[in-house]
């Protein structure tokens, strides 16, 4: 036990010292996570489109004060139509129309309709009360005189108040007609989704795979430096020497792991759902990785092969299994074909817990599929390795 | 082949076979080393040496024969036995990105060592082999000969009973083999056993106190240096130099009574012969007979080269 935990630590300590490692498993995937959130979920100014005619001086202190406001921008766009797509596409977070004749509606205490458009998410909530606050803002003065005008003028105070709770619910003024896009299937899947929690585990699950596989080549150092017979020529058995080995690739991948689950939820406040299904979920994802890195390392003969097989498998059932590209942006038969890959399996299960507030009960079937991986891979594993360090 | 007192005896090897497909690649070898003393197992590369070796080390189970260790039968699982013997293989096997004292105390907690005793031997080694200076250093900052210090020094950290040295000066530049040789010696003096194995005949005839010769996974001779070299008889090597057909010139040359073989080598003709003085003018004739014009004469002692040409009829370096 202590000759394999021995080992293990040395191979932590191994990566710890290569500089390049360092990017690769510690730098690399945040900034990943970052330029996938900001692709998700904009910048820091949340973007509002508007469509209002030229000229009404109404509509302009309209926009002014929506740009006002902290963290909220205006940007114009040119028609209606326009406008919906940008918000479908996700380039702006809301949009809002303001209809022709606009000033002259309210200066006259007309009803009018300003159309929002905004998406199903917590963004497109707050926008439509910063924008309903700013109309309220130009339509209270309308609603008085349209009070002052109906009541007694020489009425008392309590009287003008329960004539303004009684035409409360009446359509004068300025009226929000609120739009929300994207209410299908696929919208709904990502809803209330964070700028970072889609990028977080699924670069999780790259990287983690990846690095593991990439460290094979470790291995085969081992045996080219004949540091695996010196180990073989030691009292140190033949299952301590595979279990430090295995366990050095494991130590590894949970080290990478906990990293990125660590960093994203300082730097970035990413959701990892709840910690008593996220931890199965990663645990077992990095057994499946480390021992897929000793296959390869055991397997294969020389460094520049474990190099190019570890990347081209990692980077491929990466991109299969839903870590490029969401699972439900596939097609039927590509979505079948990524049930072999554990990447798919737990993306699934991130997705359950971080979307739909999942428990452990709700991924049992994805923590399942992992487990049945990390079986075969590990005996795979354990048998492939023994056998190179023999030769 | 196993000689001496079984008490002395710190490693014995009996009838060790190993095949890989059809190759035989060592044959029924026996040996046996005792305390103090430096054994050479001598051959070209692809003899036998290193997969011996590897059964000596519990690296490779032979087929048939056994290896046993200060009387306890050796195996790949025979943690015990395994315990007497240090292991410098071929390779520099330490890791590159750890220090020299990172790598001793890996392999010194391997071996089993606990902390105090390793923190001793980290030190007395570190010492031994000249790196105390250099001990926090990563080892891929070290020269080829530094490394194969180190190397050494992993191989006796645990304080064996038997230090195997699989070829320790390949690649290695003058100064630095020189100083590995004198390290050597120093340990058998301290009452180690010592198996060496190399191609090189200078370096078995300076340091073993028996040598093996080993050709196509057989030991065809073992012996002293002197024992060795007596298999070829009370001969002198005659190296002859000539301009003409040498072929012609050999078929002449065995035709001559009393030489104990005539030999071909980088073009030159090599005879074994008793009174080499008093027969040269008679090998100069036979040369002659066939045209040929001897434009050089060489006459000295055989060594161990000479005995390896005279046993299998080829040069150790081929």
């Amino acid at each position: 036990m202590v000759t394999a935990w021995t080992i293990a630590r040395t191979e932590v300590t191994r990566l710890l010292r290569d500089r390049t490692n360092l990017f690769f498993v510690f730098v690399f995937p945040l900034l990943l996570v970052l330029v996938i959130g900001a692709q998700f979920g904009g910048g820091g100014q949340v973007q509002v489109g508007i469509v209002a005619p030229d000229g009404d001086t109404m509509a302009q202190e309209l926009i002014a004060t929506v740009d006002a406001t902290d963290g909220v921008e205006t940007v114009t766009v040119p028609d209606a139509v326009t406008l919906r797509e940008d918000v479908a596409r996700g380039r702006v977070s809301a949009g809002l129309v303001v209809p022709a004749g606009y000033e002259q509606s309210v200066v006259e205490v007309e009803p009018v309709e300003v159309s929002f458009i905004g998406r199903p998410d917590a963004t497109g909530g707050s926008l439509r009360s910063v924008v309903a606050a700013a109309i309220a803002q130009q339509a209270t003065p309308g609603r008085a005189a349209l009070l002052v005008a109906e009541a007694e003028v020489d009425a008392e105070l309590p009287a003008l108040r329960a004539a303004a709770v009684e035409r409360r619910g009446q359509a004068v003024g300025v009226d929000v007609v609120a739009r929300t896009l994207g209410t299908d299937e696929l919208s709904e899947e990502f809803a209330g989704l964070g700028q970072f929690d889609l990028g977080a585990s699924t670069q999780l699950f790259l990287f983690t795979f990846l690095t593991s596989l990439s460290g094979g080549a470790a291995l085969i150092q081992l045996r080219q430096l004949g540091i695996a017979h010196r180990m073989l020529a030691s009292p140190t058995s033949m299952p301590a020497i595979v279990g430090g080995l295995v366990g050095g690739r494991l130590l590894v991948a949970l080290v990478q792991a906990a990293y990125i689950i660590a960093a994203t939820l300082l730097l970035f406040q990413v959701d990892w759902g709840a910690p008593s299904a996220t931890i199965p979920v990663v645990v077992l994802f990095s057994v499946v990785s480390a021992a897929a890195g000793v296959v390869i390392g055991s397997v294969l003969r020389n460094d520049s092969q474990a190099a190019g097989v570890g990347i081209g498998v990692g980077l491929g059932f990466a991109a299969l299994g839903g870590s490029m590209v969401p699972l439900e942006l596939f097609p039927d038969a590509l979505q079948v074909v990524s049930r072999f890959t554990p990447h798919a399996w737990a993306n699934q299960a991130m997705a359950e817990i971080v979307r739909r507030d999942g428990g452990v009960v709700e991924v049992l079937p994805q923590l399942g599929a992992l487990a049945a991986f990390a079986v075969v891979l590990t005996v795979v594993a354990v048998v492939s390795l023994q056998r190179s360090l023999s030769r | 082949m196993v000689r001496g007192s079984r008490l002395d005896q710190v490693l014995v090897c009996s009838g060790l076979r190993k095949a890989f497909g059809e190759l035989q690649a060592v044959d029924e070898v026996s040996f046996s080393i005792a305390r103090g003393e430096t054994y050479g197992l001598l051959g070209p590369n692809g003899a036998g040496k290193t997969t011996s070796i590897s059964m000596v080390a519990g690296l490779l189970r032979p087929d048939a024969g056994e290896v046993t260790v200060l009387g306890r039968r050796l195996t790949p699982t025979a943690a015990a036995a395994k315990s007497a013997v240090g292991l410098v293989p071929q390779e520099v096997a330490i890791y590159p990105d750890l220090s020299a004292r990172e790598n001793l105390r890996f392999f010194g907690r391997l071996q089993g060592l606990d902390r105090r005793e390793l923190d001793t031997r980290t030190d007395e080694v570190l010492a031994l082999i000249g790196l105390t200076d250099r001990a926090g250093d990563r080892a891929d900052t070290f020269s080829g000969g530094m490394k194969r210090r180190l190397n050494i020094g992993i191989g006796l950290l645990h304080r064996p009973e038997l230090l195997i040295l699989d070829e320790p000066t390949v690649g290695v530049d003058p100064q630095s083999r020189n100083a590995i040789l004198e390290s050597v010696e120093d340990l058998a003096t301290d009452g180690l056993a010592v198996l060496y194995t190399t191609h090189y005949m200078e370096e078995a005839e300076r340091l073993c106190d028996r040598i093996a010769i080993v050709d196509k996974g057989r030991i065809v001779a073992e012996g002293t240096r002197r024992e060795l070299i007596a298999t070829i008889g009370e001969h002198d090597l005659v190296r002859l130099e000539i301009d003409g057909d040498v072929q012609a010139a050999v078929e002449q040359l065995r035709g001559l009574s009393e030489l104990g073989s005539v030999e071909v080598e980088d073009d030159h003709i090599v005879c074994l012969l008793a009174g080499a003085a008093r027969r040269l003018p008679a090998l100069l004739g036979a040369v002659a007979e066939v045209g040929a014009v001897t434009t050089g004469v060489e006459v000295r002692e055989p060594d161990l080269e000479d005995v390896f040409l005279h046993l299998t009829g080829a040069a150790l370096r081929d």
